[in-house]
C-alpha cells in the first residue's frame, strides 16, 4: 500500500510500475498484446481491488446489518467502514451517501424521488443536449409525467462543446432542476461547476451532478463543486460492476422518499402499512452489496495511493499526445470537445470522414487496441453534430505512451486501408 | 494484417466508396428507416414491389460504417427479380456469402443492417 511505489521520483506518475497492478494488462486477447484505451466506459481493476473482495468473501461474508453472531457482526464492520472510506474519497459525511447499484440508478432516484415530489406541471428541467442517456432520460420520463418542460443547454454544432453562457437565459425560465454530467463522456470537457452552481442557486434552483467521468480521473471534493445532488459509477473507478451511488444534500435526502421497498429499509412493518428507517438505509433496500462496497473503498485507497492529482496530470499528458498526432496521422480529424490547451479530463472522441469509427475500432482491435465506437450512449448529441458515430480514446493510470504508439500504428493502417 | 485485408479488401471498400443503388426512388411500394441503436448506423431501404411481391427496384441511403453501407449496397444489386418470400428467407449465411468474408460478432449487426431493414420493410408493404 505504500504511496510512493507508482511514482517516478518527482511525483509524477510511472505508468509501467501502476501496470503491475492489473493483471489483464498482461494478457494477450486474440493473440495480441492488450492496449486499453476504453476506461471511460470501464476502467480496470487493480489486482488489490479484486483482492479485498476475496478476503471479504472469505473471512466475513455474513448478512450485514442482521445477524446477531460475530461473524455477521464483522460482516457490517467491513461494510460501514467501506462505506465510510467512500464517503471520506468524496469529501462528505457518510450519512448523506447513499450506495445504489450504478450510477443510472442514483440519478432514478434523484429524479423519481425528488422530481415526483417536486416537479409538477410547466414546472421546468433543464438538461444539456450532451448529457449520458441515463442523466436525460429520467428527467424525460419525469417531464412527460407531470406535464413539465425539458429545456436544453445547447453545445455548439461543431465541436459539441456545451455552450454553457446560454444557461442564464435558460434560468430566466426559474427552473425546478438543473442536472449536467462534471465531465461529459464524449467530449472529455469539464464543466465549471462552482460557476454553474452558483448561477444555478441565484435563481433557486437545485444542481444534479452526473460524476461518472469525473471521480476516477481528477480531484473531486463533492462540497467545494457547489452541488445538490452527485451520482457516481463504482466500475469506472476500479470497483465492480455493481456499484454506484447518490451524494445529496442532507435536507433534500431527509425529505426524499424511497422508490424502492423492501427489507433493510424499514423501521416497522404492519400487514397494512410500514414506517421506513432514518437516513441513507431508507434508499437502500434490499441486502446491500456489501461485497462490492468493500472492493469500491479498496478502488478509492488505490485511487489515493496514486494521488488524484497525479492521475489527472498523467492523463493529461496521455491525451495532450493524443490531440497532437491525431491530426498527423489523419489529417481530416474533427475532435470534439475542449480544443488542444483547454483542461479536459480522461477522453478524447474524433471522427473522420475517410474512415467511419467502427471500421476504426475494428482495424485498431487487430493491433491490441480497444477503443470505443459508437454515439457512446449520448445519442441526440450526435444528432446535433450529423454524426452516426464517433471513436473515443480514453486514458487511465495504466496508459504508457506504447498503448499510444499501437493506436497510432493502428489509425495509419486505417489510413493506409481506406486511401487506397 | 491478413484478416484486416479480407474485411476491407477492395470490393468491399469499392462498394463503400460508391455505393451501388443509393440514392431514392420516384415512387417507391415502401420506405423504411432502420438503426442499429447500439452503434447509431442508419440506412433507408426503398422498395418498388410489383403485384405479384416481386422486387422491381431498390434504393438505399444512409450513414455509417464500410461493411454496414457495402453490404447494403451488395445486396441491392442482388435484389431485383427476388420474391418478396425470397428475401424474407435470406439470413445471416447469405449476407456473409455476398461479403465473401467472416464479419466477426462484433460487426455482425453493422452487415445485417440492410437486409434487415429491407426485411422488415417487405413486412411493412404487406401490412398495406
Amino acid at each position: 500500500m505504500a504511496g510512493g511505489s507508482w511514482h517516478h521520483a518527482d511525483g509524477r506518475i510511472n505508468p509501467e510500475l501502476v501496470r503491475a497492478e492489473f493483471p489483464i494488462l498482461a494478457t494477450t486477447p486474440g493473440g495480441r498484446p492488450l492496449h486499453y484505451l476504453d476506461s471511460a466506459a470501464t476502467a480496470q481493476r487493480p489486482k488489490r481491488v479484486v483482492d479485498a473482495l476475496s478476503e471479504f468473501l472469505f473471512t466475513a461474508n455474513a448478512n450485514p446489518h442482521r445477524g446477531a453472531y460475530t461473524l455477521g457482526a464483522a460482516a457490517t464492520d467491513a461494510y460501514e467502514g467501506a462505506r465510510n472510506r467512500i464517503a471520506e474519497f468524496l469529501g462528505v459525511p457518510a450519512s448523506e451517501l447513499v450506495m445504489l447499484g450504478s450510477a443510472t440508478e442514483a440519478l432514478n432516484l434523484v429524479a423519481h424521488s425528488w422530481g415526483r415530489a417536486n416537479i409538477g406541471r410547466a414546472d421546468v428541467i433543464v438538461v444539456t443536449e450532451a448529457e449520458h442517456h441515463a442523466n436525460l432520460i429520467p428527467w424525460q420520463q419525469i417531464a412527460r409525467d407531470a406535464d413539465a418542460d425539458l429545456e436544453f443547454i445547447p453545445v455548439d454544432d461543431h465541436t459539441g462543446e456545451i455552450l454553457w453562457d446560454r444557461l442564464e437565459a435558460l434560468l430566466k425560465l426559474r427552473p425546478k432542476i438543473v442536472a449536467v454530467g462534471h465531465v461529459s463522456n464524449v467530449l472529455g470537457s469539464i464543466a465549471p461547476l462552482a460557476e454553474i452552481a452558483a448561477h444555478v442557486h441565484a435563481a433557486g434552483a437545485l444542481l444534479a451532478v452526473d460524476g461518472c467521468q469525473a471521480v476516477a480521473n481528477m480531484p473531486v471534493n463533492i462540497p467545494s463543486l457547489g452541488a445538490d445532488f452527485y451520482a457516481f459509477s463504482a466500475h469506472k473507478m476500479g470497483g465492480l460492476f455493481s456499484g454506484g451511488g447518490l451524494w445529496a444534500r442532507a435536507d433534500l435526502l431527509a425529505a426524499m422518499a424511497p422508490i424502492e421497498t423492501g427489507g433493510d429499509m424499514i423501521r416497522e412493518v404492519r400487514l397494512r402499512d410500514a414506517t421506513f428507517a432514518d437516513g441513507t438505509q431508507r434508499f437502500e433496500a434490499g441486502t446491500p452489496d456489501a461485497s462490492g462496497t468493500v472492493a469500491l473503498a479498496a478502488a478509492c485507497d488505490f485511487l489515493d495511493a496514486l494521488g488524484r492529482q497525479a492521475i489527472h496530470d498523467h492523463e493529461t499528458l496521455m491525451l495532450e499526445r493524443v490531440l497532437r498526432e491525431l491530426p498527423e496521422v489523419l489529417p481530416d480529424v474533427r475532435i470534439l470537445g475542449a480544443p488542444a490547451g483547454t483542461e479536459r479530463a480522461g477522453l478524447v472522441s474524433f471522427s473522420s470522414d475517410l474512415v467511419h469509427a467502427h471500421d476504426l475500432a475494428t482495424i485498431l482491435d487487430r493491433r491490441g487496441v480497444a477503443i470505443r465506437a459508437g454515439h457512446h450512449c449520448a445519442m441526440p448529441l450526435h444528432e446535433q453534430l450529423e454524426l452516426s458515430a464517433t471513436a473515443r480514446v480514453s486514458v487511465a493510470p495504466y496508459t504508457n505512451d506504447t498503448d499510444l504508439d499501437a493506436l497510432f500504428e493502428g489509425l495509419r493502417d486505417a489510413r493506409t486501408i481506406f486511401e487506397r | 494484417m491478413g484478416g484486416m485485408d479480407d474485411l476491407y479488401r477492395e470490393q468491399i471498400l469499392e462498394h463503400h466508396r460508391n455505393p451501388h443503388n443509393h440514392g431514392t426512388l420516384e415512387t417507391p411500394s415502401v420506405s423504411l428507416d432502420g438503426r442499429n441503436p447500439s452503434c447509431g448506423d442508419v440506412i433507408t431501404m426503398q422498395l418498388k414491389l410489383n403485384d405479384a411481391g416481386i422486387i422491381e427496384d431498390v434504393a438505399f441511403s444512409g450513414r455509417g460504417c464500410a461493411i454496414s453501407q457495402a453490404s447494403a449496397s451488395l445486396l441491392t444489386d442482388e435484389l431485383r427479380g427476388k420474391s418478396a418470400d425470397e428475401i424474407v428467407g435470406l439470413g445471416t449465411p447469405y449476407v456473409m456469402e455476398l461479403l465473401g468474408v467472416e464479419v466477426g460478432p462484433a460487426r455482425v449487426h453493422c452487415a445485417l443492417l440492410g437486409l434487415e431493414t429491407t426485411q422488415k420493410a417487405i413486412a411493412r408493404w404487406r401490412e398495406r
